[in-house]
This record gives structure tokens, sequence and C-alpha cells, in this order.
């Protein structure tokens, strides 16, 4: 134990005092800001470590890179990693397209190649690296196994793969995940410079976790040189994607802050970024703030055929000189803002995604999804759908209706398949895996409906909170856009955001996630077998007590005699009588037992002459009758 | 006699690294002195848990977290805590503070942090993943942070909270753990040379059940009430409309504020923490397994770590190889490396779609 330590800040103090920034290994820190439409403020944060490494051998001297990234690619034929964790729901609608896609809960998937991989030996694999993250980064996705992963065949694709060796991909969401503080903590751990310094700096849990959305994101990818293992990239690129909304902060006007929004204005740089940049986005929603202080370039990118204008603060420029001071950018409204609030309509994109339930009850019913196109043109449009195997759809009744825009309801009309890949699920191993393609034409709405059976589960498969009902994940839909308006993504071959400006490309590939949906199953009462067992007690006791003791009693049958009207004499007369009552008994105890029945049958005889009056005891030991209930 | 020699023979392995921790000690009054050399242990471990779930729960998990926060304070690394929740308070969407846990309505101390990592929650938390991280028999494929990797020289504190009866702990309302389980598990970790002392502590009704079937050598228990009584919660909070923190665990915290790392307060005060006027139940304590007089140990042997550490402006070989041979590699690293062009694939299957 105290060697490790040792060793550990000794080393720490020695790469300390080797020259840093070798030439192969870079990290950049970069934000952008992006006033949205309704009052709401986007931030995103990029942290891009990206080490060209060479060959394998040198994973073992990391620098930059997170020791735990350079174990993995050494232990696991991991070419590519994506994980998100997300609290929350991006509005396509208001907001337009995210920077990063995410569902809420956890998402992760993988790509594997090399050299005698096997399915078997990838799904070793995949399993071994959700139990490596789940360590990681403090979230359940040790929970990924089998029973939750798919195989996607062509919706999921790599963004870059060696020529030779076999490909497997892997993909599971996990959308009940929660994410708070103690995911951040340790997302924080993997920067180079933590927390300490630089952006990180402004992730404080307490102006975090108070966003309508956040999503932390975790993807590392190996770029190799064709058919050469020993010339290598590997980068690792961190994302924290937030949406404040202003309203919450009770302000009078729109203004706002780095400081208001993270509590605390920026302390620098971090010292080994090569590059620290703020962006801010100054048209549509950003058109109408003033920024203070100026920045000092501007940039404009055309992408597709749309304009988007930034405003640059370069943090190694800002502090070069600037002493201790911390750096704050303020969004300063007009004053007539509060009347022309509303005026600045978001634009529609032109695809949006919903999903969700219908039909009522326990036992069946319909999972919904609607993708509508308010694009002029058709557009071709992929789904993948992972149901999980306590859910039983029906391949048969899977359909895709249409309806175009000036329409209020769909029709019968159909639309063809282009593409259909099903994998029937298995119970309480495999989900059904389901992808779809189809073209939609313009200004069109598609209704993909399929039916679903609820399963019952087994008694120990409910998890404890069973009433909170099961998740059914999101589903992904893909598309391909023609035009660049409303599209922020960086390209597959960028690594930092600055390389989406000017990115003109044919066209522009979306990734959007629906809702996802949440089920009722069929759940027992799981106080019932208490509940069973405290009646049937209760029953047998009842049941129990007078039969044993009309089989097992002696009855005796006491003279009838006039009871007195005077009080004094009554009392008198019941103290008499029980003297009387105790030597009959000692008398009976002396007598043989001549058979329960002659009892039986004088005390039904005896009982209406004892009248409820009960001036007599028919039964004596009425204690021990009280008793046997207990 | 025993004891003595591995006194000695630690003091000899010590010594040549040990200036600086002489020096410290130095200042300490002699009975801690004497108390600590006698305490034999290398390293701290705590293990954490919450066992219920939702949100009217809120004061185990704030428990829980009072504890945490505390061992974490006085020194033990997030590495050596093994922090399970079963349900999420911070971010639960009926929490008005997002982020906060408080164990108090005046919202004195945030006992979630800034800085928490919990190693196992939610649906984690089952009686089986607890027994199976004391005894070590973790699946194949675990992570690190999932283990309890303690050993002959730990300090193993354990701390329970969660609903309970005569004999029993609830696990998320959904299973339980029995005190003959606990016992049998403590005992295999004896057995397998899991820890060196062992702290155990839970805060639960009828808790003094947990520990009465206990036969493992060297366990120190404290539990926040006696058989047939409730422990009972410290007040309510009615802006989130729930009991903030139980009694024991609040008073507990009370007296873990005031201890810094190198305190000389006693695990025998703090045995005492919470007198039967302000806990309203009684506080049961088993001492018959424990050798050492427990006003002599120091809250520190349990709650904080010992990390040795020396401060040197030399550069130190540690490696025990030929330092040139680095500074070679280093050099050969320096070599610019071939860039080359990377061809990307196709996102979307366009093709399928002619």
């Amino acid at each position: 134990m105290f060697p490790r330590a040792f060793v550990l800040l000794l080393l720490v103090a020695f790469n300390a005092g080797s020259p840093l920034g070798r030439d192969d290994e870079r990290f950049h820190e970069e934000l952008v800001v992006r006033p949205l439409s309704g009052d709401h403020v986007n931030t995103y944060f990029q942290f891009t470590t990206r080490w060209h490494y060479g060959e394998k051998d040198n994973l073992y001297h990391t620098q930059l890179t997170p020791r735990v990234i350079a174990e993995l690619l050494q232990q696991f034929a991991v070419k590519e990693l994506h994980i998100g964790l997300t609290q929350g729901l991006w509005r396509y609608e208001t907001w337009g397209y995210p920077i990063v896609e995410a569902t809420s809960g956890a998402e992760m998937w993988a790509w594997f190649s090399g050299f005698n991989l096997t399915n078997d030996e990838v799904d070793r694999q995949w399993k071994e690296l959700a139990n490596v993250f789940s360590g990681v980064l403090c979230a359940s996705l040790n929970f990924v196994d089998n029973t939750n992963s798919i195989a996607p065949r062509h919706l999921i694709r790599p963004q870059f793969m060696p020529a030779n060796g076999r490909k497997f991909v892997r993909y599971s969401t996990l959308p009940r995940e929660i994410v708070c503080t103690e995911n951040l903590t340790p997302w924080k751990k993997l920067l180079p410079c933590g927390s300490a310094s630089g952006f990180a700096s402004l992730l404080n849990s307490g102006h975090v976790h108070n966003t309508k959305y956040h999503s932390l994101g975790l993807k590392v990818r190996v770029l190799c040189e064709d058919h050469d293992e020993d010339n290598c990239i590997v980068e690792l690129t961190q994302t924290a994607n937030l949406v404040y909304d202003l309203r919450l902060f009770e302000l009078s006007n729109n203004d706002f802050s780095l400081r208001r929004l993270f509590g605390m204005g920026l302390n620098g740089f971090c010292e080994l970024a090569q590059s620290s940049k703020i962006y801010v986005q100054r048209n549509e929603q950003g058109e109408r703030f003033q920024l203070v202080p100026a920045p000092m370039h501007e940039v404009k990118s055309t992408r597709g055929g749309h304009t988007v204008v930034y405003s640059v603060y370069d943090m190694h420029e800002q502090f070069k000189d600037a002493g201790e001071r911390l750096f704050n950018v303020a969004w300063l409204s007009p004053k007539s803002e509060n009347r022309r609030r509303n005026l600045a309509k978001p634009v529609m994109p032109p695809v949006t995604v919903h999903r969700y339930l219908l039909g009522h009850g326990q036992e069946r019913g319909r999972i919904v999804t609607e993708v509508t196109n308010s694009h002029y043109d058709a557009l071709p449009i992929m789904v993948q759908e992972v149901i999980p195997w306590y859910v039983h759809a029906y391949l048969h009744t899977l359909s895709i209706r249409r309806k175009p825009h000036r329409l209020n309801e769909y029709g019968r009309q159909r639309l063809p398949f282009k593409l259909l890949h099903y994998t029937p699920g298995k119970q309480r191993e495999l989900p059904s895996h389901l992808e779809i393609g189809f073209m939609l034409p313009g200004q069109t709405s598609a209704l993909i409906t399929i039916d679903v059976d609820y399963l019952l589960l087994k008694w120990l498969e409910y998890p404890p909170d069973a009433n909170h009902g099961h998740y059914i994940g999101a589903a992904i839909v893909s598309s391909q856009l023609p035009m660049g308006r409303n599209y922020t993504a960086l390209p597959a071959e960028g690594h930092l955001f600055e390389h989406s400006f000017n990115a003109t490309r044919p066209s522009y590939v979306l990734s959007l996630h629906t809702e996802a949906l949440i089920v009722s199953l069929p759940t027992p009462d799981f106080s019932m077998p208490y509940n069973v067992i405290c009646l049937a007690c209760t029953v047998v006791a009842l049941a129990f007590g007078p039969i044993h003791s009309v089989a097992t009693k002696m009855i005796i049958v006491g003279r009838q005699t006039s009871a007195p009207k005077n009080f004094v004499k009554k009392i008198f007369c019941k103290i008499f009588r029980r003297g009387k009552a105790a030597e009959g008994a000692g008398e009976t105890e002396g007598a043989p037992t001549s058979g329960a029945t002659e009892f039986a049958s004088t005390r039904a005889a005896a009982r209406p002459a004892g009248g409820p009056s009960g001036d007599q005891p028919l039964l004596e030991d009425l204690d021990e009758e009280e008793e046997e209930q207990d | 006699m025993f004891i003595k020699f591995v006194v000695i023979l630690v003091l000899l392995l010590g010594s040549c690294r040990a200036d600086a921790e002489a020096e410290d000690t130095s200042v300490l009054p002699e009975g801690f002195v004497d108390a600590s050399q006698r305490s034999t242990h290398t390293n701290n471990w705590a293990v954490l848990v919450d066992a219920s779930r939702f949100w009217f729960n809120y004061r185990h998990v704030a428990n829980v977290l009072s504890i945490y926060r505390s061992v974490k304070r006085l020194g033990i690394p997030d590495s050596q805590i093994i922090l399970m929740i079963a349900d999420d308070m911070a971010c639960n969407a009926r929490n008005p503070r997002p982020g906060q846990v408080y164990n108090n309505a005046n919202q004195h101390i945030n006992v979630y942090g800034d800085d928490v990592e919990v190693d196992y929650r939610g649906y984690e938390v089952t009686v089986e993943n607890f027994v199976r991280l004391l005894t070590g028999r973790t699946q194949n494929g675990t992570a690190r942070s999932k283990k309890l990797l303690s050993d002959a020289g730990s300090n193993v504190l354990i701390y329970l909270t969660g609903h309970g009866g005569d004999g029993f702990l609830k696990f998320q309302d959904s299973e339980e753990i029995t005190s003959q389980e606990l016992a049998d598990g403590i005992q295999q970790m004896w057995e397998k040379k899991r820890y060196n002392e062992l702290f155990f502590m839970v805060d639960t009704c009828q808790a003094a059940s947990l520990y009465e079937k206990f036969t493992s050598p060297n366990v120190l228990a404290v539990a926040s009430s006696l058989v047939g009584e409730d422990s009972l919660s410290h007040h309510v909070d009615p802006s989130i409309g729930v009991y903030m923190i139980d009694r024991y665990t609040y008073y507990a915290l009370e007296f873990l504020e005031k201890v810094q790392p190198f305190s000389k307060r006693t695990i025998g005060e703090f045995l005492q923490v919470c007198p039967k006027r302000v806990c309203i139940s009684t506080v049961g304590v088993r001492k018959d397994l424990y050798r050492r007089d427990p006003h002599k140990v120091p809250i520190t042997d349990f709650f904080g770590a010992i990390r040795p550490t020396r401060v040197s402006t030399d550069r130190i070989n540690v490696t025990l190889a030929n330092e040139d041979d680095f500074i070679q590699v280093d050099k050969d690293e320096l070599v610019a490396r071939k860039p080359f062009k990377i061809v990307m694939e196709s996102q979307f299957p366009s093709d399928l779609f002619k």
C-alpha cells in the first residue's frame, strides 16, 4: 500500500518536471454559448484530447490522455466508444438540433474490430467494458448485458474503421439511469486539469443540475493509418451540454452572464490546453444581445447555404496580461426587449420526432413513433427500435401511415418500406430489435405503429419499485439532410467545434432520439401473501378455538332458578351460586367422561334455557378459549 | 508480547521514512501517542450503506452522506470508500435544491457536496451485492471501485442505515439481511484476513439486534437503539415535506464535524455521542469482542486514514531503474510521428434508398 502511494505521488511530480506539451498530444477546451428561443440558453462544453500515439506499446506512457482510456485500448479490441448520461429531454421544435445527440438516461455503444474476434468474445468484452465504465463514471452501466444490448445493422455506423479485421457493434440504453453530481465528479477527473482550472471549473454541481437539460458525453475513437496498426491516433472527446431556463433565475430582464449561469466567473484556462476558446452565437436568437466585454474576433461560418456568426473569446489572449481577475461575459438585451420578446419565433427544424404509447390496461398496447418532415422535399428516414424482452412485439402489425400537413388525421395511406430488419426478442435473453427505412415525402408526417403485449414477470424479476413502471428505451431516428440550416453537429472527420465552421458537405447526417416510454406491466400486489397469511391464520384461529373447546370441554348444566328482583339479594344469590358451581366442577372432574356427544346434546338443550341473560356460566374456562386466538 | 514485537517491527520498518512523521507526533500528548502506537492498522476502508429507497426515506440518504462527508474530510480517499445509496435524493425531481442534500432544515451542511462518488446506486444496492462486497466474492469483471480491497492491516468502518426490525435490516423494501447473515459475513472477512479491526455502526430501529450474533474478534459495534426500541428521526423540513436526518446520526455528525485529522478525540467519546435525553432511544454498544479500551483509541483510527507522506524537493528515483534510460525514451518519443490521411466512413446508408 505505502510504496504504491509513494510511486504515484512521485510520478506526478516527475511528470510535472518533464517538458509538457509533447508534439503528438494536444488538449483543447471549448465552450459554445447559444441563446435559444423561449428564454433558454444552451451552453456546450467540449474537451478534446488527441494523441497520436503511434504503436500500442506507447500507450503505457500517458500524459494528457487518462490512463483508463489508454488501458482500455490495450485490454479491449474497441475502436470507438460512445457513452452519454443525460437528464431531461431536448426539445427539437423550439431549440433546434443539439451539437451532440443523447437520450435521457444512459446510452452506450461501441465498435469492436480485430483479428480472430468472435461474437462471443465481443459479448464478453462489451460486458466488461460496461463494467469498467460503471466504475469510472459511477453509473449503473454494469446492468448492460445481452438482455438489453443489440447489434445495430444499418443505423449506427462506424466513423472510422481499419480496413482489415471483422467489425462488431453493440448498443444499449438504460433509460432509468439518473445523472447527478456523482457522475459529474468522476467525469471531471478524466480531464488533464481536473476541475481546478479551465472551463471545467465552471461545472459546479449546483449550477449544472438546476438546468432543464444536462447531458454528459464521452467519446473515444481510434484512427489508424490504412493497413497499419502501428500509426494510430486516439481521440477522447468529453462533452457537457446544458440548457438553462432564464425564467428560473427570476430576473427582471433577459440579461445573463457566465457568472449568473455557473455561479462564478472563469478563473483562467487550463495550462495544459493548446487552445481555450469561448464561442458565442450572434445570429438568430443571439442577435438581440449585446456582449460585454466586446468579443475579440468574429467568425462567419457558411455551411450548407446557412450562415452562422460566432463571436470568439480566446482565453490565452484574455489572460495573457490580465493578472488574477476572473473573466466574465455578460449578455445584455436592449431595453425594449420585453415588448418584442416573443417576436423571434424559432425556425422549425426539418425533421422532428415523437413517441408515445396507445392502448389501455396492463395487457396490450401499441408503440407509436411519429416522424414529421417539414422540408419541402422527400427525406430518407431510418428508425431503430429496441424493445425490451418483457414487451412482445408483433411484426405483422408494423405499419407506416402517412399524413400530409394539411390534413388533421392519419389516413389509411401507407408508406412502403425501403428497409426492414427485425431480430426477434427472446424472453429473458434478448430484446427485439427493429430497423426500418422509408422515404418520407415533403410536408408529411409518418406514423409508425407496432402492437405489443406486456409480459407478466416472475416474482423476483420485479424491481423494488415495481409500481414505478418499466422503461422502453428511446428510438433513434436518422436522416440525411440536403441543407445545413439548424445543423450544428461536428463533421465526422473533425474533432473540434471549430471544425464545423464552413464545413459544407453534400449532405448532413442527422440523428435524433425520441422520448423514452414507461409501461406499467401487470404488477401483482406484493403485500398479498402477507395479507393472505394474516387472513388464513385468523380464519383458522377462529374456527379452531370453538371446535377445540367443543371437542374437549365438558358442559355442566346448571339449575334454573328464578333470579331475585332485589339488587342485594341478587348479589348474595350470585356469590352463593358460585360456591355451588365450584363444588359441581369438582364432582364432574371425579366422574368418568361419558362421551362428548352426551354433553353436546345436553348443551344444545341447555342453551335456550340459560338464555342470553347469562346469569349462569354454561361453559367453564372461557379464558382458555381466548388464549388460542393469540 | 506479540504486540510489542509488531510495534518494534513496524517502527524499524518505518524508521527509514518516518522522519517527518516523528516530528508531527511529538507535539501530541503522551497518552495519545501510546494509543496510536498500539494500533496495528496500516490503512482504512469505509463501507457506507443506505438501504432504503423512495423520497420519504430522504433521512437515510442524509444519514449515510453525513458519515461519508466526515470520513472523506478526515482523509479516507474515495477509492477506499464504498458508498451504497439505494435511491437518488440530490437529483430527485421532488428536491427543490437540485444536487444538494442537507442534514438540517436551516441548510447548515450540504452533506452531498460538490465532490461525491457513489459506488453502488439504485437497484445495485442489494443484500447479495453487500455480502459479496464484504466477503470479497464479487462477480468477474466488477470495477475496482466497487470492491472492498482491504487486507489484514485494514481498519474497516461499516455503517448501515435503513428500516430494520428485531434481527434484520430491510434493503429497498423488498429484501432483508438478517443479523446471522451479517455475522457470517464478518466472520468470513476475519477468516480471509480482510480486516484488522472493524467498527460497526448502525442507525435503524432495534439496531442492537444486528450485532448480537457477532463472534469475530476485533469488532466494536454501536447501534442507535436497543432491541425493542425505535430509532427516531431528528426533525422535519417543511419546505421539502420529509424528515431530514435521524437523531443518532445527526449527533454523530455534530461530533464528527469538530474532529480534525490530528484530533485527540477518542472512539470512547464517540460512543457517548447521543445520550438518551437527546436520542430518545438508548444507544447500544458491544465491546466484548474488542480488545482495546475505546477511550484510548483515537477516532481517526476508523474515521480517518493513515497516509504517510513525505515532501521532497529532490528528485527521487523510485523505479530503481537507470534514470538515463527514461530520459532516452523521452527523447525518442519526441520524434514527430508520421501524419496520415484519415478516410471517414459514410454515416448514412444512402445506397439503401436509391
